[in-house]
């Protein structure tokens, strides 16, 4: 196959090399040429996306702003058939943190967004009014969102692949979106781009759907080499490696955290909860029947849909389990179920929404606010409480700021009980009995965040004391940081990690079989780093401050007890001592500033 | 008895690993082995210290002032104890240095019996402990006089409610002396522990708790018909986690055998 061509330089295999700039207040398009330089130093996805938030975004903008991009991003090896690589990464600067922020999601969107041509689509503007965009190849259309408006995601997804026929991919915001809730998602499929409030940026916008549509192909470089490497690493993916992913999914976590002092429960009080054992994979399966699926082109199928009182289907994971469960105190499986569906209803991510309305809760406890309904463990309460944030009614306005910012205006002290990093609330994972994931969330770009750090797996792998970080608690966090900003931007799967033994090795390989580029594990290691220090970089133009890098006092003041009896104290001197190592490690200043060199 | 006390095998283990394990569970800092000098030892983990006495033959003083003075910039004070306790639990060992605040030695007695050798010192005893030894002095006991002992009875050490729960009969200071010895604490069972497994490693229905007897991670893996590898590890009591077949289990115990793919 011909491979495209971006201006004199022929362009790499699996890739387009060139990005398209679409200004949805007048529908007019550009394309922007992504030099390989460009390409081979950030691959794609997260990489290449924070490149071009970077280039694009005007600095200082405000996210909600028309001129703030929002940035769908394609990878090499999207198209390809090696599994789990069907997916795709959305950028934006975050309304919940005023910093940069990426999320992925998975299947057709994917495949079909990249076979428009290009890389990366990038929306600027403002439509005039409820939109939405269709992308078919190079040409742009903008229609009336119609009675779409106000829908759920799911709903609006379905209606425009109805409208425009065959062959069209759609991402959609819910109405949360619509209505700016600064922790609003956008969906495909099911899937969600869920952190940081990338559903708000689109609603900004005026858009209620992206719409895609394949119209060329791209080719890698050695497509036999390709074929014979996606065989075998379907093969492995098939083995002990994923099996926690098959069988059980993320939900397998609830009832080990729960046993090792990790399960965040009411607002981070706790960190065991009573109500657990009914909240476990098996136990839900049991009791209401489990059914998988899978994203497109991949061969793990992590998906487990339960299925609620009205026999709906509800996709569990440990995260909105944990968020809307143990957090809030509530132990019913048909309250969390439900209060997962409603998030999906409306387009929030989960864990920001449990999180806010957690907060919330203790708030009332302590009697900072008066919403005498807003009770941990009421599941009725956590489901009015999303109601209200969707809809833009009673409390919904305050929690749809997201802890931070809400606790800015309750104040009375509220911000410490904000469990939240840089505004973006904590993921299920107790910093104080996981000190290697305490320093993983403190200093990650986006927040408090378990995908771009998994530094859980450190805590965890048996090789380190978790209740006592330290110098190897900081390796591990950069490690783990270091192989999701490649797995992101290449992107492969998070769950195929573990099938990797010698990971930057095998990856560099499969990347170069697909680009045709000689890549080396030392230098896909440095374009870890140099993806990191790129977000970093931005947040730094975005006005991030040395105090973001740091957890929420609760966490360095109180202590928790595990099960051996011993207490898990993370203080703020051995915190101050894991983001100076982190820091050092990095190459960057005391203050955790990029120095010059290292500015990519 | 035929081998070093340290290399006897005890359900599974050796004596000296066992009983590194069980100090290493009780105290919050490093666990340092004294062997007379090049004295071959059983495999033990990287985070054991082990040192060498000055001189052959010089007794087990000549060793606790090596090991205290190795210890005394890190620690005020610190439990000591000999390798042949197969049945030491941590929870004798919490309780006899939770007394240390203002003694030099806390000295448990047990049924009439003073243990020196299961007995927690002030790590700056080390001098007087080595000018002992050079006098010629060489029982531990000596350690006692004209320093302020704190002595721990029945009654004192049972008074904690862990220890009174765990090792009633307070059998941790169960020496093996002799060859009957040995025989008789190869003839106690391996320690009642609790088993769990979560996520993939539990089938439906079969996760709660189950008693067993195990004196290793190993032993209480193989109970449930596991066999620990890079997939499988273990959470001890909710707090530390290890794949290490030899890690020594007591009475009491909880182990949770987990994916090594938790948390994502």
């Amino acid at each position: 196959m011909e491979q495209p061509e971006a201006g004199r330089s022929r362009v790499p295999g699996g890739y387009f090399g060139r990005a398209l700039v679409v200004d949805v207040g007048d529908g007019s398009t550009r394309v922007l040429p992504l030099p390989e330089r460009v390409l081979r130093d950030h691959l794609g996805g997260v990489g290449l996306g924070t490149w071009l938030l970077t280039e694009l975004g005007p600095p200082g903008v405000d996210p909600l702003s028309p001129e703030a991009p929002l940035a769908f991003v394609f990878s090499p090896l999207v198209g390809t058939p090696l599994t789990t690589s069907a997916k795709f990464a959305v950028l934006a600067k975050s309304p919940l943190t005023g910093l940069l922020t990426d999320a992925l999601a998975s299947s057709h969107f994917a495949l079909s967004g990249k076979l428009t041509g290009h890389d990366a689509l990038v929306l600027v503007g403002r439509a005039v009014r409820p939109s939405v965009l269709s992308i078919h190849g190079s040409e742009v259309t903008l229609s009336s969102a119609g009675a779409e408006w106000g829908s759920s995601a799911a709903a609006a997804e379905a209606a425009v692949r109805r409208r425009l026929g065959g062959g069209w991919q759609v991402a959609s915001i819910g109405p949360a979106g619509e209505r700016g809730v600064a922790y609003a998602t956008i969906s495909h499929d099911g899937r969600h781009a869920g952190r940081g409030g990338l559903g708000a940026v689109m609603g900004s916008k005026n858009l209620k759907a992206v719409a895609v549509h394949a119209t060329t192909k791209v080719a890698p470089a050695d497509p036999a080499g390709v074929l014979a490497a996606a065989k075998d690493l379907r093969a492995r993916s098939l083995g002990s490696a994923t099996a926690k992913y098959r069988e059980l999914g993320t939900m397998a976590n609830v009832l080990a955290f729960n046993a090792l002092s990790t399960l965040p429960t009411r607002n981070f009080q706790e960190a065991v909860f009573e109500g657990a054992p009914q909240l476990g994979a098996q136990e839900l399966a049991q009791a209401r029947g489990v059914t998988r699926s899978s994203c497109a082109s991949c061969s793990i199928g992590c998906e487990h849909l339960y299925r609620d009182k009205g026999g709906r289907k509800v996709r569990m994971e440990h995260q909105n389990v944990s968020a809307l469960g143990p957090m809030c105190g509530v132990s019913d499986p048909d309250a969390v179920l439900a209060a997962s569906a409603r998030c999906d209803e409306l387009g929030i991510d989960t864990i920001s929404a449990g999180g806010t309305i957690a907060w919330a809760m203790e708030c009332v406890e302590r009697g900072l606010l008066d919403v005498p309904w807003l009770r941990f463990g009421d599941g009725a309460a956590v489901l009015r409480a999303l109601d209200e944030i969707g809809s833009g009614v009673g409390i919904g306005p305050l929690l749809a700021r997201g802890s931070r910012a809400a606790a800015g205006v309750v104040g009375q002290g509220s911000l410490e009980l904000a469990a939240q990093v840089k505004g973006l609330e904590l993921p299920g994972y107790e910093p104080r009995t996981m000190q290697a994931m305490a320093l993983g969330m403190a200093v990650n770009a986006r927040g408090a965040d378990h995908n771009r750090s998994g530094a859980y797996e450190a805590d965890l792998s048996g090789d380190l004391d978790r209740l006592a970080g330290g110098v190897e608690h900081v390796r591990g966090a950069i490690e783990s940081e270091d192989r999701a900003a490649v797995m992101d931007s290449m992107i492969l799967c998070s769950f195929l990690r573990k099938v990797f033994d010698d990971p930057f090795a095998q990856w560099a390989q499969l990347l170069s079989l697909v680009t045709g580029w000689d890549l080396d594990a030392g230098e896909l290691r440095a374009t870890a780093q140099r993806i990191v220090l790129a977000k970093r970089a931005y947040n730094l133009r975005e006005g991030w401050q040395p105090e973001d890098d740091w957890l929420p006092e609760r966490f360095l003041s109180s202590t928790l007890t595990v099960g051996s009896g011993r207490t898990a104290a993370l203080t703020a001197e051995r915190l101050r001592d894991m983001v100076s190592g982190y820091y050092a490690a990095r190459g960057l200043g005391a203050d955790g500033r990029p120095e010059r060199t290292v500015v990519p | 008895m035929g081998s070093p006390k340290a290399a006897l095998e005890w359900h599974g283990s050796t004596l000296l690993r066992r009983v590194t394990g069980i100090v290493s569970r009780g105290v919050d800092g490093r666990v340092v082995v004294v062997r007379a000098p090049g004295q071959p030892l059983p495999a033990l983990p990287p985070c054991i210290s082990v040192l060498d006495d000055p001189a052959e033959g010089r007794g087990p003083l000549q060793g606790i002032a090596v090991g205290l003075a190795a210890l005394a910039d890190e620690a005020e004070t610190a439990f000591v104890c000999s390798t042949d306790l197969p049945l030491l639990h941590p929870a004798f060992v919490r309780r006899v240095t939770r007394d240390a605040d203002g003694a030099d030695v806390v000295l448990p007695v047990v049924g009439g019996h003073r243990q020196p050798l299961a007995a927690c010192y002030r790590t700056a005893m080390a001098g007087y402990a080595g000018g002992l030894v050079a006098a010629d002095r060489l029982r531990p006991a000596f350690l006692q006089e004209g320093t302020v002992v704190v002595e721990l009875d029945d009654a004192a050490l049972l008074s904690d409610p862990t220890l009174s729960r765990l090792d009633p009969d307070l059998d941790s200071v169960c020496g093996v002396n002799s060859p009957e010895d040995y025989a008789a604490a190869r003839d106690r069972p391996a320690p009642e522990v609790t088993v769990q497994r979560f996520g993939v490693l539990a089938r439906s229905g079969d996760r709660d708790r189950g008693a067993a007897r195990a004196a290793t991670l190993a032993a209480a893996a193989q109970a449930v018909g596991l066999t620990l590898s890079r997939q499988i590890l273990a959470a001890l009591n909710g707090d530390q986690m290890s794949r290490d077949p030899e890690l020594p289990l007591v009475r009491g115990d909880v182990v949770a055998f987990l994916s090594a793919d938790a948390g994502g």
